[in-house]
């Protein structure tokens, strides 16, 4: 209604097609002559019949429709009309709208209950022509509230009493409380009642076994019966637990287990508690942690009862993929469960374990050197039979057992074993002990000396046996001498034996020596060796081989004496003799006078001239005798450094201090200079090189600094010096460095190992162990 | 009105009294309204209807009129949709109200 314009328009557009029609002419000028009679029957109360309100209603519907239009339209619409009332919806233009009648008519039909008409709904009045209201009276109001509230009230009282009234209370009495005569009727009635009720109960079983169906109720009482759960139910029913479990002497509760209700599995029986139990337990052990892989395990296991259990690979998953295994039993029939299955299977396990053989190795214990008392006592010392020697034997016996109580080693001791028990075959044997003493002391002796003495003594023995043996009794202290006889030969034997080793390497050397000097050829000092300090020294010189070894000065007078003989001779050899006393004299002043001496001494003053023969060195000789040369030795020189060769010896420092002095100005030359003519050819080729410590040639830069620090009297300080140092290592190491390989002198170690491998390649392989260089060496 | 009824026999009837009072000055719920129904197109229809009957019963009477089919209409007012199964006393619609009718 807001959007006048529009509306306006579009009935304006409407307006010409309505004009066509007659009757909405008529209508729309009936709607007003009829909206002027509306309010005049408004103004009158409502209390009327229903058709003729009908009738007015609709009219006045119309009019309250046109009364709603915005009154410019009105004003338009031709007032000139017809009093045509036309009920029925209108399409187009205007407002469509129904009747009461035919509203409800339509309501009817889609099954809505009528209009509801109300009589005092015009009582406040319409926009147009607004009733005075009723004055809102607050006391009204207030009285208005005042009776809802008691209404209320009342209301819920009654309620309540109604509710209550069924309900007995203390107070109220029961008649047959306190009277008796009461009570007494009341227990007669409810006698009567129970007879009553009895009464009809067997009337209904009379009824029901006339009708044949006390059976039937009878069957359905014993079906219930059967119905009920016994325990022959109980057969084949898993109960899901370890046998074990269940000790004997306890009740344990067994409750179905819970399953889904569309599952079509049997039932299962547990106990709640031990369920939690069981997975308490299984928790522990899966926070214990225990390793799932074990890489050392067996592949393939043995169970108790010799079952092969084969390792799967990955079993770890198994309960996860397969869903976990739980054990279980089923009852059998009347709910009894036997363990003797179990039991038997238990007594065949522990068979099989006693007879199991373990394959574990006695343990390893460390070995003991010793025997245990233990072992000693299943070891039988072979007892020796001290056999009844004669008084004579004695000595032998003694013998025996020293050499038999002394250890010497397992070698020894074994030998002595072996030897005891040869000892012991010979005894018993047919010879004669004395012999066979003879035989065994022989060995003892033997045992303390080395092999190849004993193989002599062996020999020895051998002969000894043919010498020795005297077959008349002794005493005891023939016997002593006999030892000591004995020993004193066998020594003697060995000496010899010892001096026949060696004897033929010193044989010439020891006739030498006795042929030299008899005094000194004692028997005990042959083998002494001399030592003196001169003959030591020049020993250790070492230019005469055969020198050292005895170490006489004598010797080598004589061999100086040999070879001044040879020299004599020929000259040939001289040279070297010559050096050698020219050496000897060069170093020892003492030995060389002497050696002066001796040449002196032995050779004629004749020796001394033939020097046109000899060479330099004779000559030197000559002068050195005579004197004419200085023979002291210079200290063998270490290189020194030589001083620095300083700049300033080319160059000198123009004493400034000397110009302006009148005299030294007068002792000036300002002449006129001039080259001399007679040098005129001189043409020097001068070439001033400087030198640093090392000898290596300056730069002239580096000449300048090195003045420089001369001059100042301090040269550079440590970073400077550290730089040059520096640098000097660096050209130095170039120069060293090679020109045709790289600095770790791979191209050589290339080379060299094609050469081992002999192939013209290497082969370089991916992890870098191979080519260290440990690999690559030569 | 007070005079003729004030002084009740018993309780019930003072019961009934009072609440017949008190009915007198209120309006009652279920009351005939006509509502105007515009869809901005050229469709403007008034329609009478209680004021207890729900918004399908008033979209099934607007269609009736209209020509179209009830389940398609869609009444608002604004941007609020009046729901069908709501009654028009609980939407607070009353006599003369303008409503907006489109179609889905």
């Amino acid at each position: 209604m807001g959007s006048s314009k529009k509306h306006k328009e579009k009935e304006k557009d409407r307006d010409p097609e309505d004009r066509h029609r007659e009757h909405k002419k008529h209508r729309h000028k009936d709607r007003e002559k009829e909206k002027d009679r509306e309010r005049d029957k408004r103004k009158r109360s409502r209390s009327r019949e229903r058709s003729s309100r009908g009738a007015e209603r609709d009219r006045s519907g119309k009019g309250e429709k046109s009364n709603a239009e915005p009154r410019v339209k009105r004003e338009k619409l031709d007032p000139a009309f017809g009093d045509n009332s036309e009920p029925g919806p209108k399409s187009a233009g205007g407002d469509a709208s129904l009747s009461i009648e035919e509203t409800n008519k339509l309501r009817a039909k889609l099954g809505l209950k009528p209009l509801d008409l109300n009589e005092n709904k015009k009582e406040t009045g319409t926009k147009e022509e607004p009733l005075v209201a009723e004055t809102i009276n607050p006391v009204h109001i207030k009285q208005q509230a005042e009776i809802r509230e008691k209404l209320a009230a009342l209301k819920e009282k009654r309620l309540l009493n109604k509710k209550l009234g069924k309900v007995k209370a203390l107070g109220d009495e029961e008649p047959w409380l306190d009277d008796t005569a009461a009570w007494v009727e009341r227990s007669r009635k409810l006698a009567k009642e129970k007879e009553l009720a009895e009464k009809r109960a067997k009337l209904l079983e009379e009824m029901d076994e006339e009708f044949g169906v006390s059976n039937l109720v009878e069957q359905e009482f014993a079906q219930d019966k059967r119905d009920s759960y016994g325990s022959r139910h109980l057969k084949g029913l898993k109960v899901q637990h370890k046998m074990d479990s269940f000790r004997e002497g306890e009740t344990v509760v067994l409750t179905l287990q819970d399953k889904g209700v569309l599952e079509e599995k049997e039932d299962v029986l547990v106990n709640v508690g031990l369920v939690d139990k069981e997975k308490a337990e299984k928790n522990v052990e899966l926070k214990k942690k225990k390793p799932d892989y074990k890489p050392y395990a067996e592949e393939e296991s043995v169970d108790d009862m010799l079952v092969l259990k084969p390792k799967s690979v990955l079993s770890k998953y198994d309960e996860e993929i397969e869903g976990e295994k739980k054990k279980s039993f089923r009852l059998s029939s009347g709910g009894f469960v036997g363990g003797e299955r179990e039991r038997e299977l238990q007594a065949i396990r522990e068979n099989l374990h006693n007879q199991a053989q373990s394959l574990d190795m006695p343990s390893l214990s460390l070995a003991t050197e010793y025997y245990t008392p233990q072992e000693m006592v299943g070891f039988k010392k072979t007892k020796r039979k001290v056999k009844k020697i004669r008084k004579k034997e004695r000595a032998g016996d003694l013998l025996i057992d020293d050499t038999r109580n002394t250890d010497f080693g397992s070698r020894s001791r074994g030998r002595g074993r072996r030897q005891d028990e040869q000892q012991q075959e010979e005894e018993e044997g047919a010879e004669p002990r004395y012999v066979a003493l003879e035989t065994s002391s022989k060995p003892r002796d033997v045992l303390q000396q080395s092999d190849d003495i004993r193989m002599a003594d062996m020999d020895i023995s051998d002969e000894e046996d043919f010498v020795s043996p005297e077959p008349t009794a002794f005493e005891e202290d023939e016997a002593e001498q006999e030892l000591q006889k004995q020993l004193e030969k066998q020594r003697k034997l060995r000496q010899k034996q010892m001096l026949k080793d060696s004897g033929e390497r010193v044989a010439e050397h020891m006739k030498q020596m006795e042929t030299a000097e008899d005094d000194e050829n004692d028997p005990d000092k042959r083998n002494n060796i001399v030592f003196n300090a001169t003959s030591e020294f020049c020993r250790t010189l070492g230019d005469i081989p055969t020198y050292g070894l005895s170490g006489n000065r004598e010797d080598q007078e004589d061999i100086m004496d040999f070879e001044k003989d040879v020299e004599k001779e020929g000259g040939g050899q001289s040279d070297s003799d010559m050096d050698d006393n020219v050496g000897w004299s060069t170093v020892n002043l003492d030995e060389e006078k002497v050696q002066a001496d001796f040449s002196t001494a032995s050779t004629t003053i004749l020796d001394e001239e033939p020097i046109v023969n000899s060479g330099l060195s004779a000559a030197l000789l000559l002068c050195k005798n005579k004197g004419l040369l200085d023979t002291q030795m210079l200290k063998v020189a270490r290189v020194k450094n030589p001083k620095p060769v300083l700049a300033n010896d080319n160059y000198c420092i123009e004493d400034k201090m000397n110009i302006d002095d009148k005299y030294s100005r007068r002792e000036e030359y300002r002449g006129f200079t001039q080259d001399f003519k007679e040098k005129d050819h001189y043409k020097p080729d001068v070439k001033i090189e400087y030198v640093d410590e090392s000898g290596r040639k300056l730069t002239p830069k580096e000449a300048f600094r090195q003045l420089s620090h001369r001059f100042h009297g301090k040269g550079s300080g440590k970073m400077k010096t550290e730089r040059r140092m520096k640098k000097l290592e660096e050209e130095a190491l170039l120069k060293k460095m090679s020109s045709s390989d790289t600095p770790l002198g791979t191209v050589a170690l290339l080379q060299e190992k094609q050469k081992s491998q002999k192939t013209p390649y290497i082969v370089l392989s991916g992890s870098g162990k191979s080519m260290n260089a440990n690999t690559i060496t030569k | 009105m007070f005079s003729r009824r004030w002084f009740p026999a018993n309780a019930r009837e003072c019961e009934r009294n009072a609440s017949d009072f008190l009915r007198e000055q209120t309006t009652e719920a279920s009351e005939m309204i006509e509502v105007v129904c515009n869809d901005r197109l050229g469709k403007k229809v008034r329609v009478k209807c209680n004021q207890e009957d729900t918004i399908g019963d008033l979209k099934k009477l607007i269609a009736a009129q209209t020509g179209t089919r009830w389940d398609k209409i869609v009444l608002k007012k604004w941007y609020t949709i009046f729901k069908d199964h709501v009654s028009l006393g609980d939407y607070e619609i009353h006599d003369g109200m303008n409503l907006e009718l489109y179609y889905q």
